[in-house]
């Protein structure tokens, strides 16, 4: 089976250990890299062609909602996924128009969740949703 | 942009050091619909940072990890009190230990289970413990029970000693982390004479000035230590 490779993007190690043990239990999902900074991601997006990224939205320098416009716009193919502390009422509204595909929130991250995510992503529902 | 932000399983988080026993336990965990087993690890330190990122419902531990591979399970559980009050632990324990049970139940029995590593051949027994915990009750291996039961036999008397053969029964059933409708159910007694002898035992075992739950909670940490911790 081919796998599915994954970059994990957040600046704080607890949330990125939180990413790979969430991976870990996906046999489907492959961790190819993790980035520590949007300027980071950006690099490693274009170096390693993932298929799918977990994105933090908040960390200094060039911010998650930046990296990932930046990211998809050079890759239409990738599915870039938000993952922060925000409820949905406080997403800042760049992060429905910055080519990320779905928003989860840190405490709802889970296996299932990611596999859903990754198997609805060409529904034509669920993307105006 | 889909948004999900919606809790709709138990989140699930498993601590054990052996990594064979750690994914042939997680593959279980993960056939049962209702939980989301949001990782694993093997460490106490490991346990408490994957709490602290993923935010479970209920953490399954092993007692003896790294670093000393003692009582990990125990502290992490009895730490996870103070910073996670929701959260539900099941403990794993290799032999029935009363002093292991008394330290994980001491601060208060709910959210809290302790059962024998047997136990989770039947997964269906492991996964009923964490949605005992998740909905805030608690359960004791009937094995553990057993044994104490044994045990305070060869021991000097104690307020015990005056209950009733039924009021001992009822007790028992109790340590077990079961409602009077279920003890009422089990014994084949209806819920008002479990309540008559609820209060006989609390009577008995001087818990009458105490809220109800306290001296439940009470009356079976006595059953369960009685003898057990003589100076």
């Amino acid at each position: 089976m081919e796998r599915v490779p994954v970059l994990i993007v957040d600046d704080q190690e607890t949330y990125r250990s939180a990413l790979r043990a969430v991976l870990a239990r996906l046999a489907e999902f492959e961790l190819v890299a993790e980035a520590t900074s949007g300027e980071h991601a950006v690099e490693l997006a274009a170096a390693l062609r993932p298929a799918l990224v977990l994105m933090d939205i908040n960390m200094g320098g060039i911010d998650g909602l930046e990296a990932t416009a930046l990211i998809t716009s050079t890759n239409p193919e990738v599915l870039v996924v938000l993952v922060s502390t925000y409820t949905p009422e406080q997403l800042p509204p760049r992060a429905r128009t910055c080519g990320a595909a779905a928003y989860i929130n840190k405490d709802e991250l889970s296996p299932r969740l990611v596999r859903r995510i990754w198997t609805d992503r060409g529904d034509p529902a669920w993307l105006a949703s | 942009m889909a948004v999900y932000d919606a809790r709709v399983t138990i989140r699930v988080v498993y601590a054990e050091d052996s990594a064979l026993l750690r994914e042939g336990v997680a593959r279980l965990l993960e056939t049962s619909k209702d939980l989301d087993l949001l990782g694993t690890c093997g460490t106490y330190d490991e346990l408490l940072a994957l709490v602290e990122a993923t935010t479970p419902d209920v953490v399954i531990t092993d007692i003896r990890m790294p670093p000393t591979c003692t009582d990990e399970g125990i502290r992490a559980a009895n730490a996870l009190r103070h910073t996670h009050p929701t959260l539900g632990v099941v403990v794993l324990s290799q032999h029935a230990d009363p002093a292991y049970a008394l330290a994980l139940l001491e601060h208060g029995s709910a959210k809290r289970a302790y059962l024998l590593k047997d136990r989770v051949a039947d997964t269906q027994q492991l996964v009923e413990a964490v949605r005992a915990v998740h909905a805030g009750g608690s359960v004791i291996d009937p094995t553990l029970v057993d044994e104490l039961v044994a045990a305070r036999s060869r021991q000097p008397p104690s307020p015990l000693q005056h209950l009733t053969a039924r009021e001992k029964d009822i007790l028992h059933e109790m340590a077990q982390g079961r409602s009077n409708a279920a003890i009422a159910g089990r014994l084949g007694l209806t819920e008002r004479a479990v309540e008559k002898h609820s209060n006989s035992i609390f009577g008995k075992l001087h818990l009458n000035e105490e809220r109800d739950v306290n001296r439940r909670v009470k009356a079976v940490l006595l059953y369960l230590t009685d003898g057990k911790h003589q100076p």
